[in-house]
């Protein structure tokens, strides 16, 4: 028996991916949204997070990115 | 998109009508990979066609120092831009076996390019001398100038509707093209898109060409023939600098056509009613496309780039420093010059606004100061590698859309899976020991089929 799924394959760094792991543990996007844990930079997701993962990701990395120049004023 | 990929996209039709000049003729073969024009000037002579067994026998059967394969492709993809561009007609001889005949409009128009004869068929010079003779440095500057306008009104279009002159027909093409958008009808309040700084970031001769093509698809709906213009635009490009042409013996629509021209900055008349027209830079430019670049347009670059992120923009046009201000930190201004800074924030606007970071360098680099170009890159190694990099942090993420494969009863079907899926070229992830694959969804239809098949035996 061959199980198929449909979505979205993600490449990325491990450290991304331990990251995407976290957001899906602590249920950052309401549900749950990894489908398969493929490999350490591999991971298998629900299509429809395509747009709110990225814009989060985004999110996240402007607050933990020192800027020097704001940081100045 | 160049000359030859627009030309493919046109119908048989229009092609066909096009070729019944001979400049067209000798603008298109002038664009032509080098050995596709050498199969036309094969052809050129001969009347009958040409079987597809002869056309093989000219791939040479070994040539030292070069791979066999590449020499097939290359024959391959000559003679597939011919036939795309309906130059080449496949035809069955007599006796029934493919063959392949030059166009006839094509080849007699071609000749006549080639050998003299026929109609005159550049623009008629005007007999009389101009008293109002322009010279070349007066048609760079007005062809700058309007073609300037035309950005700036980009850059504002809220602010253009009374600062610039720019009418109409120019505004419906910009949103025809989907440079600027518009919410209300009539176009009022116009928003610039992310293709519109995207436009604006290219070089000169690559937009005057873009925005030319686009024109070009409203032609018929402005009640102009798209070959009459086409032919004109061709006439053009042969056309000498500096040299005025008549206008007579031009229809009303080419005249409207010239009209557009004149607005664009690509023809310079005095008057309408003056009855000559000088061609511009950028009507020489035209059909070379993105091919030939920007060398030919004079540079007046004035942008110095120091290592440490500061920009001195020596200008005093309100276009070039809105463009800086695309993606700098305008910090000062002066009566003479900019000053500005790239930050990580100020890059990262203009990517969230679609442009890429190679725009943005390339853009940089176009517009160097001629003393920048005295180091070995024009543009600081350091700022060009911190753009990119700052585009890479926000692409950390690989996305591929796809359908998963796991829990295969044994290995065998495994196997059997991912070969075909990687010989079809679809597989984008496939892990041996947990048999687990993915395949691109557009592959997909193609691997349950296999599979069912597969199945059932």
């Amino acid at each position: 028996m061959v199980n198929v799924f449909k979505g979205i394959l993600i490449k990325c760094d491990p450290v991304m991916k331990q990251f995407l792991l976290h957001l899906d543990d602590t249920m950052k996007l309401g549900s749950k949204f990894v489908l398969v844990d493929l490999d350490e930079c591999h991971l298998f997701v629900q299509p429809e997070v395509y747009n709110s993962l990225k814009n989060l990701i985004d999110e996240q990395y402007e607050k933990v990115y020192y800027n020097q120049k704001s940081s100045l004023e | 998109m160049n000359l030859q990929d627009y030309l493919k996209s046109l119908s048989k039709d229009t092609l066909d009508r096009l070729y019944k000049h001979p400049a067209t003729c000798l603008a298109v073969f002038r664009e032509l990979p080098e050995l596709s024009r050498q199969f036309i000037l094969r052809f050129l002579f001969v009347n009958k066609s040409i079987h597809q067994v002869l056309l093989a026998s000219w791939i040479p059967q070994h040539d030292p120092g070069r791979d066999l394969g590449d020499i097939t492709t290359e024959h391959r993809q000559g003679t597939q831009v011919l036939v795309d561009m309906c130059i080449w007609q496949e035809v069955k001889d007599h006796q029934g076996n493919p063959a392949i005949t030059l166009s006839n409009s094509f080849r007699q128009n071609l000749k006549v390019a080639m050998l003299g004869g026929g109609q005159p068929w550049t623009m008629s010079s005007s007999l009389d001398v101009d008293p109002h003779q322009r010279d070349v440095e007066f048609l760079d500057k007005y062809a700058m100038d309007r073609w300037e306008s035309v950005l700036q009104f980009l850059v504002q279009p809220g602010r253009g509707q009374t600062t610039t002159a720019i009418s109409r027909d120019a505004m419906r093409t910009l949103l025809h093209a989907g440079l600027i958008e518009s919410n209300d009808e009539p176009p009022d309040n116009m928003q610039i898109t992310s293709a519109g700084f995207q436009f604006l970031l290219l070089d000169t001769a690559s937009q005057v060409w873009f925005f030319i093509l686009k024109y070009l698809e409203t032609v018929t709906e402005r009640g102009l023939s798209l070959v009459a213009c086409l032919t004109f635009l061709f006439k053009l490009s042969f056309s000498t600098l500096g040299k005025d042409y008549s206008m007579e013996g031009m229809d009303n629509e080419l005249l409207t056509f010239l009209q557009h021209l004149r607005e664009f900055g690509l023809v310079y008349l005095r008057k309408r009613s003056s009855g000559r027209f000088y061609p511009t830079r950028l009507a020489l430019n035209i059909t070379a496309g993105q091919n030939k670049g920007s060398s030919d347009v004079p540079k007046h670059g004035n942008l110095v780039i120091e290592t440490n992120f500061r920009v001195y923009a020596y200008t005093t046009s309100e276009l070039q420093i809105a463009l800086l201000a695309i993606f700098c930190d305008i910090e000062g201004r002066f009566p003479n010059m900019v000053v500005a800074s790239i930050t990580r924030t100020s890059v990262r606007q203009a990517l969230l606004k679609g442009i890429g970071a190679e725009q943005i360098v390339s853009f940089l680099r176009q517009h160097c100061h001629p003393q920048m170009f005295k180091q070995s890159n024009a543009v600081p190694r350091t700022v060009a590698d911190q753009i990119k990099l700052w585009e890479n942090e926000r692409e950390r993420l690989e996305f591929t859309e796809g359908v998963l494969y796991k829990d295969f009863m044994s290995i065998h079907d495994f196997s059997l899976l991912s070969n075909f899926a990687s010989s079809k070229g679809v597989l984008i992830y496939s892990d041996e020991k947990q048999r687990t694959m993915v395949v691109t969804k557009k592959g997909h239809p193609a691997i349950k089929m296999f599979w069912k098949e597969a199945q059932s035996k």
